[in-house]
């Protein structure tokens, strides 16, 4: 029972993380019609300018990733204003283009830090031990930054004019621009937004799991199932499906071993692509 | 409507590609070097591969399955050449159809769905790919592989030199091409249908999913047989031979070649697989360049080495303008 606990514990925090990274995927997706495979080459670019400024410019780990946070967003956004933009239209080539960025930006990290896992610790150590549980207390500290940033990104979201503004253009572009929406200003911010997500979420994980320049590859691996799951665009979608990924995960890794419960996970989002390609929890099928 | 100027500009580009992968036969007569060998083998791979992606973006859509069909079509090979029978047709042959036959019931059902949805799909599938290799140890051999293939004969004889390899490369290479250029010849209407306007095509009558689950039939066996090519060079089937982020190099070479005509992944393969042999140890950094390259290409140069090549060759040199469709234009006139 006890295991129970603590593999609950453990995808709770998982599916936080996770529920953060697949927000920023489905944020472009959903606004900008973009699948973006560049989105762990920011998750990674966050990890490694928060790492340089505690490891290397000695400053303090929050300030660490506040400028890893604001850094990678100027970066998304001079991404979207100059590259993406133009292609916007082109489904085929943003995937494409996204993509080379990707490798550009992976091996940009290679080259600069070496192919080696640098040492980057959480600066909170300790345990916290329950009856029949115990959490290390910086998993607890990245879970309540993960569940505070979730809830600001709702606040955004719903109760503000710029995301209800990003909500009229992701449902439907046109009218939202006959009402005087304008997606060349909205488009860079909305892509900002989402990968500070993305840096936000590779500073905070990083220290706890590895910083290395293939850090990306898993992101991209977990930010599409979870989309999938929840239905390509949906924000409350993303959020479930993330945790279920994550509990799924943390059950999987401790009663079945292996790669069984990433096999079961991959089986089950293969069948939901085709059977209800909109997800568990999707509106409709973004366009046409 | 394409016209036959289209056709005949088509063909030559086609032609081409097919005697640049027949250099690869005549390459043992003109050095001994083992390392060019594998260079050249390397490429003759990589030129299969790339013409797997080069057949689904023709219709406008991206695969990432490619190195899961290639493990497929190499796995395939392997266990029927471990049983006993080393026919290099047969080996062919089954490194085709096997995948193919995957690709199938795979491409009809998810072919009805929006592009995205389908490369979603295809990284899924490559994914689950390459944990059931690990999962089925029993046929595959999980992580150790299969080592000890025997070497393909032909009429009796077995090909076992890294000579015979190559020649076997080449012609898997030449076949390769030539399906892919019949393929994309036959169905060059239907293919620059979807290309240009799906919804309209469909409103007139193409039945659209069919001739995309047909294109994925086709790119699937071609990505089988750069997995029997694979599978030969290094004597061994091994999960990491298949990585899925191998794909990312396909995509690259067939991208940057252009996809305007078999040339372009011929040409794309060539250039990118001897320029990444130039990094050395530092293979690594190649990523980066592949990545720079497929920056360029998609927002400054659409059509690739061959489709930028081609207009500026037509327009008497002046380079072609930033961003034009210029695939568009090489359909001929419309």
């Amino acid at each position: 029972m006890d295991g129970f606990i603590a593999a609950g514990i453990i995808g709770i925090g998982l599916g936080a993380q996770y529920a953060l990274l697949a927000l920023g995927f489905t944020l472009i997706f959903g606004i900008l019609g973009v699948v973006n495979f560049a989105h762990g080459g920011f998750y990674l670019v966050g990890g490694y300018i928060a790492y340089a400024m505690v490891g290397m410019a000695g400053w303090p780990y929050p300030a660490a990733v506040l400028v890893a946070i604001l850094t990678t967003g100027a970066l998304g956004y001079v991404v979207e204003l100059l590259l993406v933009e133009r292609l916007v239209n082109d489904e085929l080539a943003t995937m494409m283009l996204t993509l080379g960025l990707y490798l550009m930006m992976s091996t940009t990290v290679l080259v600069i830090f070496g192919p080696e896992s640098p040492e980057f610790i959480f600066p909170v150590s300790g345990t916290l031990r329950g009856k029949g549980f115990y959490i290390p207390l910086a998993n607890l500290v990245v879970l309540s930054v993960c569940v505070l940033a979730i809830g600001a990104v709702y606040l955004l979201m719903y109760r503000t004019g710029f995301g209800r503004a990003l909500r009229a253009l992701a449902d439907d572009r046109t009218v939202a621009m006959a009402q005087g929406i304008r997606p060349r200003l909205l488009f860079p911010v909305a892509f900002a937004l989402a990968t500070a997500l993305a840096a936000l979420t590779g500073a905070l994980v990083t220290p706890i799991l590895t910083l290395s320049p293939h850090a990306g590859d898993a992101v991209l691996a977990t930010s599409f199932m979870v989309v999938i799951l929840g239905g390509l665009g949906s924000i409350v979608g993303a959020t479930v499906a993330a945790f279920i990924v994550g509990l799924v995960e943390a059950y999987s890794s401790v009663y079945l071993g292996g790669s069984k419960g990433a096999l079961a996970l991959f089986v089950l989002v293969l069948f939901i692509l085709v059977v209800r390609p909109s997800g568990l929890f999707g509106r409709e099928v973004r366009g046409a | 409507m394409a016209g036959p100027v289209a056709v005949r500009k088509v063909g030559t580009a086609d032609v081409a590609a097919v005697l640049l992968c027949a250099i690869g036969f005549f390459v043992p007569w003109l050095t001994q070097n083992l390392f060019a060998y594998s260079i050249v083998n390397q490429i003759l791979i990589a030129v299969v591969a790339a013409s797997s992606v080069f057949v689904m973006l023709r219709m406008n859509l991206l695969t990432i399955a490619v190195p899961a069909f290639m493990a497929i079509g190499g796995y395939a090979a392997a266990v029927v050449a471990l049983t006993g029978v080393t026919n290099l047709l047969a080996l062919v042959l089954v490194s085709f159809l096997v995948p193919a036959l995957v690709a199938l019931p795979l491409g009809a059902l998810v072919l009805r769905l929006r592009g995205v949805y389908f490369v979603l799909v295809t990284y899924v599938f490559g994914e689950i790919l390459q944990l059931m290799l690990f999962e089925t140890p029993s046929i595959t051999g999980g992580s150790n592989g299969l080592a000890g293939i025997p070497a393909a004969s032909l009429f009796g004889v077995a090909l076992t030199s890294s000579r015979d390899g190559l020649l076997i490369a080449a012609a898997v290479a030449v076949l390769a091409v030539l399906i892919t250029a019949v393929v994309c010849q036959h169905f060059w209407q239907e293919f620059a249908a979807i290309d240009e306007n799906e919804v309209l095509a469909q409103s007139l009558g193409l039945v659209v999913w069919r001739y995309k689950a047909l294109g994925f039939v086709v790119a699937g066996g071609l990505a089988g047989l750069a997995g029997f090519s694979l599978v030969t060079m290094l004597l061994t089937a091994h999960p990491s031979s298949f990585a899925s982020l191998s794909s990312v190099n396909y995509i690259a070479y067939a991208i940057v070649g252009g996809r305007t005509s078999i040339l372009g992944p011929v040409l794309g393969s060539t250039f990118l697989v001897t320029a990444s042999n130039f990094f050395g140890s530092k293979g690594e950094y190649s990523q980066g360049l592949f990545g720079l390259l497929i920056v360029l290409v998609i927002t400054a140069a659409r059509g690739g080495i061959v489709g930028t090549a081609a207009s500026v060759l037509r327009r008497g040199g002046s380079p072609a303008p930033a961003a034009a469709r210029s695939e568009s234009e090489q359909h001929g006139p419309a």
